[in-house]
């Protein structure tokens, strides 16, 4: 077996380390032979010195040659001693590839998974949200109250605000196409009925779930990664009584609340146009509007914000929980959480629509 | 004072009202392991965020290499701060990049040093902390202790003249809270870094301090090596030293 010798420099840093290494490539090793680098003249070396052996140790690692050192004094000795692990193979990244069949059945399993977790986070939070409470098994009613005020009172403005310009916006949108038949004055039917039936009750529920929704998944899922969780359960507390349940029957509380007051922001947006730009009295205006109102349509509106709070706590939750690899992974849920959300919110709202017009009609 | 690498003059420094640091003083020699130590809540880390320019004091003064911290403007102190290692409580680490990728990151902004050169680096510093297995992990599947010693590796990945340790020993087990402290004897042996460390480990305390600041209730009430701390007369120090328990465990107002 041959070996190779070249003699290191007196000073080993980023520039001789650099000269040391084209110096051992020239020297091209073989698989099998040992190259020893001769330190005794280096009389100091630095942090950057040792990063250029553990170079060298790696284009010999490749060549399947080995390497020696050989003669250091006590300082570099010491030094080579802390950096050793350095200079051995290390593990490289995972790059296992699975096979086709193999990530169906993964993807499977984790999906399988994900819906048993979500199901039985669901069947928890209804239990302690709507049956708990009659059985006297307890309900926070202070976390309830503060849930409302931060999810309804505090959301009021911007709910108000976002429906307003959505009628402000279909009634500029309907008029241009209305006013050629000379009928301008039902857009102020088009409003109420659209409004009461789907517009309020989704654009609320789409503000709700971008406001309400990431904060429920940023707040488990910070609370998770802080171990506060693991905190609960191991009190004994149930997550689903705490966490889940008091906000659950705060946003059903306070979401059709919401709805209504988006409804009358909307047709007061379409009033504010139908008035000022179409040029109708108020009181022709508001007549018109009163007279389109059904029950029917309002109820459509109302049931449906029901089921959008359900899903919209239960989603957020369910993210909030998942949640694993610190500040990324709270990002990533808070982001899912509201993807899923308004997926769900548009789901939820076509069951609806097809409920109503086969079945209700 | 040429071999001083920093300096903290009259430090007084609030928290809304709350009075944190009382008019500390201190002076750390170039190449020492200098400790910072005392009760919880007694304002060690805030001293430490001080000494790194992360917060800005009432009144009193720092030095950094002769050079008045309060009076360098955004570009210098970044500058500064670029030649200071920073090891956090909590390590710190980017929890979006890998272990590898949170050492190389110093590296790649500042570091000047060959592209190619900079993997051989991270496993080299990796390697110093015992934590050559863990390049290609992500700081989530990595324990507490480890999370630290990687956070140490981060912060001397630039070779840095002054490292800040905040609690390098709580939470590990004691055969890797050894390796750790044996680890900072060699960096200031071979390497030549001057050590700032808070903690409050008596072991650790024995083993690596060169002078000892001890804070309570955010004044200085001693400063000198360890020799003079054990044989002490401040009952503060000797009740530390000797582990010895108030006589209710209270909340003492700072």
């Amino acid at each position: 077996m041959s070996e190779t010798r070249i003699e290191c420099p007196r000073t080993l840093d980023h520039e001789t380390g650099r000269t040391l290494l084209h110096a051992v490539r020239q020297q091209k090793v073989r698989k099998g032979q040992t190259l020893i680098l001769d330190l005794a003249p280096t009389e100091n070396m630095d942090t950057l010195g040792g990063a250029w052996l553990v170079e060298i140790a790696g284009h010999l690692r490749k060549r399947h040659a080995k390497l020696r050192l050989e003669g250091q004094h006590e300082g570099v000795a010491e030094f080579i001693g802390i950096i050793q692990p350095s200079l051995e193979p290390f593990p490289g990244a995972k790059t296992y590839q699975a096979g086709l069949l193999e990530r169906i059945g993964g993807t499977a399993i984790a999906q399988a998974g994900e819906l048993g977790e979500f199901l039985s986070l669901c069947v928890d939070a209804i239990y302690w949200t709507l049956m708990a409470p009659f059985e006297g098994r307890g309900f926070r009613w202070g976390n309830f109250v503060d849930e409302v005020h931060e999810m309804g009172v505090r959301a009021i403005r911007i709910v108000c605000l976002m429906n307003f310009l959505l009628g402000l916006i279909i009634a500029m949108l309907s008029s241009a196409q209305i006013a050629s038949f000379g009928l301008s004055i039902y857009v102020a039917d088009l409003l109420m009925i659209g409004f009461a039936r789907e517009l309020a009750a989704i654009m609320t529920a789409t503000v709700v779930s971008a406001r309400t929704g990431a904060a429920i998944a940023a707040e488990i899922a910070t609370m998770k990664v802080q171990e506060e969780i693991d905190a609960l359960r191991g009190m004994g507390l149930n997550v689903a009584q705490f966490l889940v349940a008091p906000k659950m029957l705060a946003l059903i509380v306070v979401l059709p609340c919401l709805t209504m007051l988006g409804l009358f922001s909307g047709l007061a947006g379409g009033t504010l146009w139908g008035v000022t730009v179409l040029g109708f009295q108020p009181a022709v205006w508001i007549n018109e509007t009163t007279n389109a109102a059904q029950m029917n349509d309002l109820m459509q509106g109302m049931l449906k914000t029901l089921f959008f709070a359900v899903a919209i706590v239960l989603i957020g939750c369910h993210n909030g929980f998942r949640v694993s690899g610190g500040s990324r992974g709270v990002g990533l849920m808070t982001t899912r959480a509201v993807v899923m959300d308004i997926f769900m919110l548009i789901c939820v709202d076509i069951v609806f629509a097809a409920i109503f017009y086969y079945v209700l009609q | 004072m040429s071999d001083t690498i920093i300096e903290v003059k009259n430090l007084v420094t609030h928290y809304g009202d709350t009075q944190v640091l009382d008019d500390v003083s201190l002076r750390v020699a170039r190449g020492e392991i200098f400790l910072i130590i005392g009760g919880s809540g007694c304002g060690k880390t805030t001293l430490l965020k001080h000494m790194c320019g992360l917060l800005t004091a009432t009144s009193g003064q720092i030095r950094y290499q002769g050079k008045d911290l309060a009076t360098l403007d955004e570009e210098q102190l970044a500058q500064m701060q670029r030649t200071i290692g920073i090891a956090f409580q909590s390590s710190g680490l980017f929890n979006s990049m890998t272990v590898g990728d949170n050492v190389a990151l110093p590296l790649r902004e500042y570091g000047n040093v060959d592209e190619s050169l900079i993997d051989a680096i991270v496993r080299m510093k990796l390697s110093l902390v015992g934590l050559s297995a863990a390049q290609h992990l992500m700081p989530s599947e990595l324990s507490g202790g480890m999370r630290k010693r990687a956070g140490l590796a981060r912060a001397i990945a630039l070779d840095p003249p002054l490292v800040y340790f905040d609690e390098p020993s709580a939470g590990l087990d004691p055969i890797m809270a050894c390796g750790l402290d044996e680890l900072i004897l060699d960096l200031k042996k071979l390497l030549g870094i001057t050590f700032v460390i808070v903690t409050h480990e008596l072991d650790s305390i024995r083993k690596v301090a060169d002078r000892i600041l001890m804070l309570d209730l955010g004044r200085v009430i001693f400063c000198g090596t360890i020799n003079e701390a054990e044989h002490s007369t401040i009952d503060r120090v000797r009740q530390f030293f000797d582990r010895r328990a108030d006589e209710h465990i209270t909340q003492r107002s700072v």
